[in-house]
């Protein structure tokens, strides 16, 4: 931005507007969007977590009729479509905005517009695929949307009848804007990563949660064309008829399974990374330590995300693949645990020799490596696809994947929320309720997902409404709903918390938790221009060298210690006007673009029932769209 | 402290629970267990799951003991020790890479094994059936025998079988835990799967389920197996081949229409012929396999006087029921000249099966009634049409003014129950 023309008056004027409902909408900072990411993610996070709630009711003994077969699907479906698309990666990219460019030394991302345009999709898409749940008309075809069962002659009209049904509808053009938003977000990201580090910040010299942040944007790239291709051959067959995956007309379902999964699967990576990220600051930071093998966690990122694009199929070991395929895919899926593997012993490593402080965010960065570790033993037990037949499609795999997002995302997300609430908001979130959400979450996950194992083994199949007494699957079922009620318990204690810690928590200094990385040498929060004067970086703890220097003793004398001239702490609130910093014009236009975009979806969705119609609200969205984009990119960016 | 002792204590009780529990998974309470040695397809899957569970138990207790040692030596305390600034050990590293890459070796290579061993030819002299997935039922057939049965398969001991698998429409998984790995139906693709139930099984009941998401009854998508001594299983499938027995007593009234007048005439005619076959006795059921039984509640909101079941007629259950009733339109029973529709399960010796409607429910005369009453009431998504008059059809949203009344539904069961 420095870089573009100065600022006219009128410009800087604009971005001191800081509070009212007008300051968000066309909000263009980054920590402000970060700040939007959170909030909505969370609220999303909260409605995924009353699907599971719903879902452990129905699942608490055999026979209930808590609710129907229907509604049940529909739970299931979006349950898993929430946490995946809504809760997990938003929440990711809550921190990849407000922690990215404060990381490196940047005083926004390198498209704050574009940084918007994809809140907004988000949050559209996002309302788009959920309020049909309030009409029991939410996707109900799984979180996978297997063809057939998501194309029109399964799903296209209410059975025995000729009335249309919308549901799986809503998932695929849901699913398409969604796809933007990450799209939009994950170029922005590598842009600002490239191109806008400080003086001095190598990208050796990279903090680990951007290092993994960014190879996380490289998987979204690669892994988000696949899925959109595969949606968009859907929602044709849906809209106008066409055969990708109409198996009247010949069309082998498996063409749908491949394309979901070389997306679904880096996708795991896209959820775990930036997890793994967050507790790579936190660890060091608790243990008054360097992270241990610094080099080998950043290539073990890179690699376990290049590996992530070669092991899709293993989640197809019982299509009928053949021997070879199943051969090739089973080995490198095992393949994958030995990056993941040095990543865990480097964090234990990183504690060894430390003095470990016991804060929240320290015991959410614990549990994950000790919940993580169960999540991939499992995941190499399904890795051999003999054991996997008798695993796939049963609790077992359940509570695997639960071990890893919610063991190891969930937990690293939570370590972050704490870690950085008081970087976000200036204030601490209170430690004792911490505590008591950290035990409660713990336990509760345990008792929730470890007995799915059993009932998994004991040949309980999965997205199954009801089962049968008798079983063997009572016990395993009732603790596992009694897990669930506890991480309700638990989800309320973070939330008062985190709402109450905003006014009321204790005062955080810039430096709170004495960590090394540049995001904690200025104001909390921090003020909208982030850095008075940008850094130059001489080592990857800039500011243990300078307020510790014994922390970071560095024997091979390659690390500069930074000037400490540029990293003392901003103490008078200034201006972005008064120091002459150019800031981006805040601007309702992404906002306006971002309509447009899921308007033309709107209409492309009633344009089954109604093809005027339809065509009349999709073009309008399409106008829409053109006419932000051009108002957009006309006007100048400060 | 005592933070740390929970830390402490949480992975020896997982361990303990896992080994626990393991050890129990051969216990009757655990009746659909994939621990077993019932065929030699799963004696394989169980001995490469011994041996990940056996290495993954290692290197849980590796990495659980490190960090919880680490965090209890390591923790902040007065007079402790200092931090020391290490950033990196190369051997170390190298160490942990190696290390579990060895362990994978050893992993992998029984894997590859056991893919190959598993997914090779039948042996020769397998027996083939047919697994046809419907929304959602199962349709069994045996080319070899002439047999067309739905729901419940009968399987010899001690013989190899052989299943083509196949869908008539969504995605379904051929999954029976007891014996062995499960295998999908694709659309447009046939797919295989074979094991052998060991020999020295006694005749045995089993659960099978549909492991692949299919839609609205994907959970009520459940079938039963039988594997039988060879002699049961060669008297079951004769019987199952031939043609409907219409053992109801009672000669028949002038029947209605002519095609009627065939069947009862040819059933009257093979009363002779073979009596019923080896059909798994009930008895056992209940004693032995309690677990293959369907327990499932009918639904509230559905009424039937059972009483009228006593005097149904089979004759006019066949006539104005099965023929001008409409159920001729999806189901087939061999020997019905026109009843060969593939739509619905086969009907032809349905009274010899223990369970119906994809094993939801049991195979008795109020369940049956209540079931042709109102079908998309008791099983949600069902496509059999609501046939009960006045009965609410819950998918059309409307309510059924045509359809027949309780009087001629007992009269259909009491047809279809005679169907030995």
């Amino acid at each position: 931005m420095a870089t573009l023309a100065t600022p006219t008056p009128a410009a800087v004027a604009g971005s001191d507007a800081k509070s009212g409902l007008w300051s968000w909408l066309a909000t263009t900072d980054h920590k402000r969007i970060g700040t939007l990411y959170l909030w909505t993610a969370l609220a999303f996070f909260l409605i995924g977590g009353l699907e599971a709630v719903m879902i452990r009711t129905q699942l608490a003994r055999p026979n209930m009729g808590f609710v129907s077969a229907e509604t049940y699907n529909q739970l299931f479906t979006m349950h898993g479509t929430t946490m995946v698309f809504l809760a997990v990666m938003p929440l990711s990219a809550a921190f990849f905005n407000f922690l990215i460019p404060l990381q490196i030394g940047a005083r926004d991302v390198a498209f704050p517009r574009l940084n918007a345009f994809s809140y907004w999709v988000y949050l559209f898409g996002g309302i788009l695929i959920t309020l049909p749940i309030l009409f029991q008309a939410a996707p109900d075809g799984g979180w996978f949307g297997y063809a057939p069962l998501s194309t029109p002659a399964y799903s296209g009209v209410a059975p025995g009848s000729s009335e249309l049904k919308m549901n799986m509808d809503f998932w695929v053009a849901g699913l398409q804007v969604l796809g933007v938003s990450s799209l939009a977000a994950a170029f922005n990201f590598i842009t600002t990563i490239i191109n806008m580090r400080a003086p001095g910040m190598t990208l050796m010299r990279m903090p680990m949660f951007t290092w993994m942040s960014f190879v996380v944007q490289f998987l979204l790239i690669l892994a988000f064309p696949p899925i959109t291709v595969a949606l968009v051959f859907l929602m044709m067959d849906r809209v106008f008829g066409t055969t990708f995956y109409q198996v009247a007309a010949g069309a082998d379902p498996l063409l749908w399974q491949h394309l979901f999964w070389v997306f679904g699967h880096p996708e795991v990576y896209i959820l775990i990374l930036p997890a793994f990220g967050l507790v790579s600051e936190v660890l060091p930071t608790f243990s008054k330590k360097p992270l241990f093998g610094y080099n080998v966690m950043v290539y073990s990122g890179i690699m376990i995300g290049f590996l992530g694009f070669g092991v899709w199929a293993h989640h197809m070991f019982s299509v009928g693949m053949g021997a070879v395929a199943d051969s090739i895919f089973s080995l490198m899926t095992m393949l994958i645990a030995i990056p993941t593997g040095v990543k865990i012993f480097n964090w234990i490593a990183t504690m060894w020799s430390g003095e470990i402080r016991f804060t929240v965010p320290m015991k959410f960065a614990i549990a994950l490596i000790a919940m993580f570790t169960i999540g991939g033993i499992s995941g190499v037990m399904h890795s051999s696809p003999p054991a996997d037949l008798q695993q796939t499609d049963t609790y077992f795999v359940v509570a695997h994947f639960h071990y890893v997002l919610f063991g190891g995302s969930i937990m690293g997300i939570f370590a972050g929320i704490y870690f950085y609430y008081p970087k976000i908001t200036g204030r601490f979130l209170d430690e004792r309720l911490g505590n008591a959400h950290f035990w409660l979450n713990f336990i509760g996950m345990n008792l929730t997902f470890f007995p799915m194992h059993f009932s998994g083994l004991l040949g309980m199949p999965r997205r199954i409404y009801t089962y049968d007494a008798g079983q063997g699957w009572d016990l395993f079922n009732l603790l596992a709903t009694y897990g669930t009620y506890l991480l309700v318990v638990a989800t309320a204690v973070f939330v008062w918390n985190f709402v109450r810690s905003r006014t009321r928590g204790a005062v955080a200094g810039g430096d709170p938790w004495h960590a090394a990385t540049l995001e904690w040498s200025i104001p909390s929060p921090p003020p909208e221009y982030n850095f008075a004067k940008i850094p130059t970086i001489g080592s990857r703890y800039p500011l243990w060298d300078l307020k510790e220097p014994t922390w970071n003793a560095d024997p091979s004398g390659h690390a500069v210690p930074s000037d400490p001239s540029d990293l003392q702490e901003e103490t008078a609130s200034h201006t972005a006007k008064a120091l002459g910093i150019p800031m981006p014009y805040p601007t309702a236009k992404p906002l306006f673009t971002a309509i447009g975009l899921v308007v033309m979806f709107g209409g492309l969705l009633l344009f089954r029932d109604h093809h005027a119609v339809g065509l009349a609200i999709l073009l309008t969205g399409a106008a829409m769209l053109i006419g932000g984009l051009y108002a957009w990119l006309t006007s100048p960016l400060e | 402290m005592l933070k740390l002792r929970l830390r402490q204590a949480a992975p020896v009780a997982l361990v303990a629970m896992l080994l626990l529990t393991l050890s129990a998974c051969g216990l009757t309470e655990y009746p659909n267990t994939t621990f077993h040695h019932n065929t030699e397809f799963n004696s394989a899957v169980d001995a490469l799951f011994d041996r990940l569970v056996f290495w993954g138990t290692i290197v849980f207790v590796v990495v659980e003991v490190a960090l919880v040692v680490t965090i209890i030596k390591f923790r902040k305390r007065p007079g402790g020790p200092a931090a020391k600034p290490i950033h990196g050990n190369a051997a170390l590293e190298i160490t942990w890479t190696v290390i579990p890459a060895l362990i994978l070796v050893l992993i992998a290579i029984p894997t590859v094994k056991t893919i190959f061993e598993t997914q090779a030819e039948a042996p020769a002299g397998a027996i083939k059936v047919e697994v046809i997935g419907h929304q959602w039922w199962w349709e069994f057939r045996y080319p070899e025998l002439g047999v067309v049965t739905a729901n419940e398969l009968y399987l010899p001991v001690g013989r190899t079988a052989a299943f083509e698998l196949k869908t008539k429409d969504v995605l379904h998984s051929f999954w029976i835990p007891q014996m062995g790995g499960k295998r999908d139906l694709i659309t447009n693709k046939t797919n295989h799967l074979w094991f052998t139930p060991s020999a020295d099984l006694p005749s045995s009941a089993w659960n099978g389920f549909c492991a692949e998401y299919c839609g609205s009854s994907h959970a009520n998508m459940k079938f039963r197996l039988y594997t039988v001594q060879p002699d049961e299983f060669e008297s079951w499938a004769r019987h199952q081949a031939s043609p409907a027995v219409f053992s109801a007593t009672p000669a028949p009234a002038t029947p209605v229409i002519p095609a009627a007048q065939v069947t009862v005439a040819d059933s009257a005619a093979s009363v002779a012929a073979p009596t019923a076959g080896y059909a798994f006795p009930k008895d056992r059921l209940e004693a032995e396999f309690p677990h293959v039984i369907p327990q499932t509640p009918i639904p509230a909101g559905i009424t039937f006087d059972d009483a009228l079941l006593a005097g149904g007629d089979p004759v006019k259950g066949a006539t104005e029921g099965f023929l001008l009733g409409g159920c001729i339109g999806c189901h087939a029973i061999s020997g019905v000249p026109g009843a060969v529709s593939e739509i619905g399960p086969n009907l032809t010796h349905l009274a010899s099966r223990h369970t119906i409607a994809g094993g939801l429910y049991r195979n008795d005369a109020p369940t049956l009634a209540r079931w042709i009453k109102n079908a998309r009431h008791l099983k949600p998504g069902s496509i059999m049409n609501t046939i009960g008059k006045g009965e609410y059809d819950p998918i059309l949203k409307t309510t059924n003014t045509m359809g027949l009344d309780d009087r001629q539904i007992a009269d259909v069961v009491a047809y279809l129950m005679a169907l030995k």
